[in-house]
């Protein structure tokens, strides 16, 4: 009895404070006011790049300020974006998007490029991306060397992760349609990982990024089941698994661990 | 989230007094005086005298029914923790009505008939209890069971656990949707609970008999909700202290 006496004194509206778990309550979110969302301001440093169709990636061409040492993919001296990239930075008005005309794409034809689902990110995942990059996380796709320099080093130490990579890791060429290769292959209905997620850490070398903090997965509409679990554990080989779910555009993270309880004395 | 301990020498008396310790003697009480209970519906009553009931409360094992009967103290016990008395710490009989002695098989299927899940129940009760959690129903929190690291008096349950049946047909289904993840998680949080799902695996050993249980394997997994906004920095220094109280993460070799 004296459990639920404890216990419920924690109530509802201190579980922010308890348990960490609840970044916002209800209430806070909303504003009754005019309607109007503020708007970031506009930048003086506005990197550039172009859309390649057939990449499906953005060139970048045009680069400014220290963002680009945790986003792009760097393959022959060129750093190149996924569209996710692309968007977030189109959205802060720190990079603007050419096409082969080198004509200026408005925000819409990026938002097109996500709906159309062909670039490799759905509109979910990159709610995902956006909410871990505006916290400063360092968010790449999953198994997607950042650069093919420390490839073989960082090989070492992934190696399990992803056939994907080891097998851009064997191929000498720097081809880019092997880049595009791995983006098609993802598989789209089930649970599977699609962001390597690492910590905030200014100190980020895409030669040496390390193993990501953890692999950020999503499935097809369902909790991951046992099976998946397991399967998606074994393919990341020892990097902590989270799971993604976005309702309404809320985007909550799960975790679902293998734990062992201690044997008590 | 490392245990909540109630008050500043809870720990140490736990420490003290390990729960093994407490059981064990309950054990060998319960053998010695050649324990009886009661199939009483879904629950088997059991009379203790002074030194047992003392040792029942101190294990928790069961709850105690209030009544006016001087030399005795009545307990009632639920399916798992008579059996658990009876099959795995052999220190308990219990009779049917008729006062007739019931064997381990048909206690057995007496258990099945009222609970058809009663085997991955208490393959998931016993296998807590035997690591010397405490394990107490959880329908106050809308899980299966709790886990205790010691004594409800010196702690707070530190895990609301999730029964769930690998193979064919999990009958317990209860995370099967997002809201269902969402639902228990956001509970368990509001407790100060991590939410534990114990896996069993029957690995096609049936249930004919109690047997087969310990040919089950249980895997145990905690879902928990990650907010990036709390976790932007390296934490495993703290994540590794709190692990040497709470849980040895496999996941992370």
């Amino acid at each position: 009895m004296e459990v639920v006496k404890c216990e419920s004194s924690f109530g509802e509206d201190s579980d922010d404070d308890s348990h960490g778990q609840y970044a916002n309550d209800d209430d806070a979110e909303y504003s009754y006011a005019s309607g109007l969302v503020p708007k970031l301001q506009s930048r003086n440093i506005v990197s550039k790049a172009r859309w390649n169709p057939k990449m499906e990636m953005a060139e970048v061409i045009v680069q400014k300020g220290s963002l680009w040492k945790t986003t792009g993919i760097a393959r022959s001296g060129m750093i190149y974006c996924s569209i996710e990239e692309v968007l977030f930075l189109a959205e802060l008005g720190a990079l603007i998007l050419l096409d082969h005309c080198d004509a200026t794409l408005p925000l819409e034809d990026i938002y097109v490029k996500v709906a159309n689902g062909k670039n490799g990110c759905s509109w979910e995942q990159f709610q995902a991306y956006k909410q871990l990059k505006s916290l400063g996380y360092i968010v790449g796709r999953h198994g997607v060397p950042w650069s093919l320099k420390g490839v073989n080093r960082s090989n070492e130490c992934v190696s399990s992760k992803c056939s994907v990579e080891s097998a851009l890791a064997d191929s000498e060429s720097e081809d880019k349609s092997s880049i595009i290769g791995m983006f098609n292959g993802m598989q789209i209905n089930e649970a599977r990982p699609v962001f390597d997620v690492y910590l905030p850490n200014s100190k980020f070398r895409k030669s040496s990024p390390g193993d990501p903090s953890f692999v950020l997965c999503f499935t097809g509409g369902y909790p991951p089941s046992k099976a998946e679990l397991e399967a998606l554990e074994r393919q990341c080989g020892g990097v902590p698994l989270k799971f993604c779910h976005i309702e309404h555009g809320r985007v909550n993270f799960f975790s679902f661990d293998r734990v062992e309880l201690p044997v008590l004395p | 989230m490392g245990p909540r301990w109630k008050g500043k020498d809870s720990e140490a008396k736990a420490v003290k007094d390990p729960m093994s310790k407490i059981v064990w003697e309950l054990q060998s009480s319960l053998i010695q005086l050649k324990s009886q209970g009661l199939l009483c519906g879904c629950s088997v009553l059991l009379a203790a005298e002074a030194e047992q009931a003392v040792l029942l409360n101190r294990a928790c094992f069961g709850e105690p029914i209030t009544a006016a009967e001087k030399d005795k103290q009545w307990f009632q016990l639920g399916l798992e923790e008579a059996f658990y008395l009876c099959y795995s710490l052999k220190c308990l009989n219990i009779v049917g009505e008729d006062k007739r002695l019931m064997n381990v098989e048909e206690l057995w299927s007496f258990m099945k008939s009222k609970k058809a899940i009663f085997p991955d129940f208490y393959k998931a009760y016993s296998h807590l209890r035997m690591k010397n959690w405490v394990v107490k129903s959880g329908s106050r929190y809308g899980v299966d069971f709790v886990a205790y690291r010691h004594h409800p008096a010196l702690v707070h349950s530190e895990f609301a656990v999730l029964v769930s049946t690998e193979g064919g047909g999990d009958v317990n289904g209860r995370i099967k949707m997002w809201s269902d993840v969402h639902c228990t998680t956001r509970l368990c949080g509001g407790v100060v609970k991590t939410l534990l799902v114990l896996n069993i695996n029957e690995n096609s050993q049936g249930a004919v008999s109690p047997s087969c249980v310990e040919k089950y394997t249980v895997k145990e997994r905690t879902i928990r909700r990650w907010n990036p906004e709390k976790c932007r920095e390296d934490h495993t220094v703290v994540e590794s202290e709190t692990n040497n109280h709470t849980v040895i993460e496999s996941g992370t070799k």
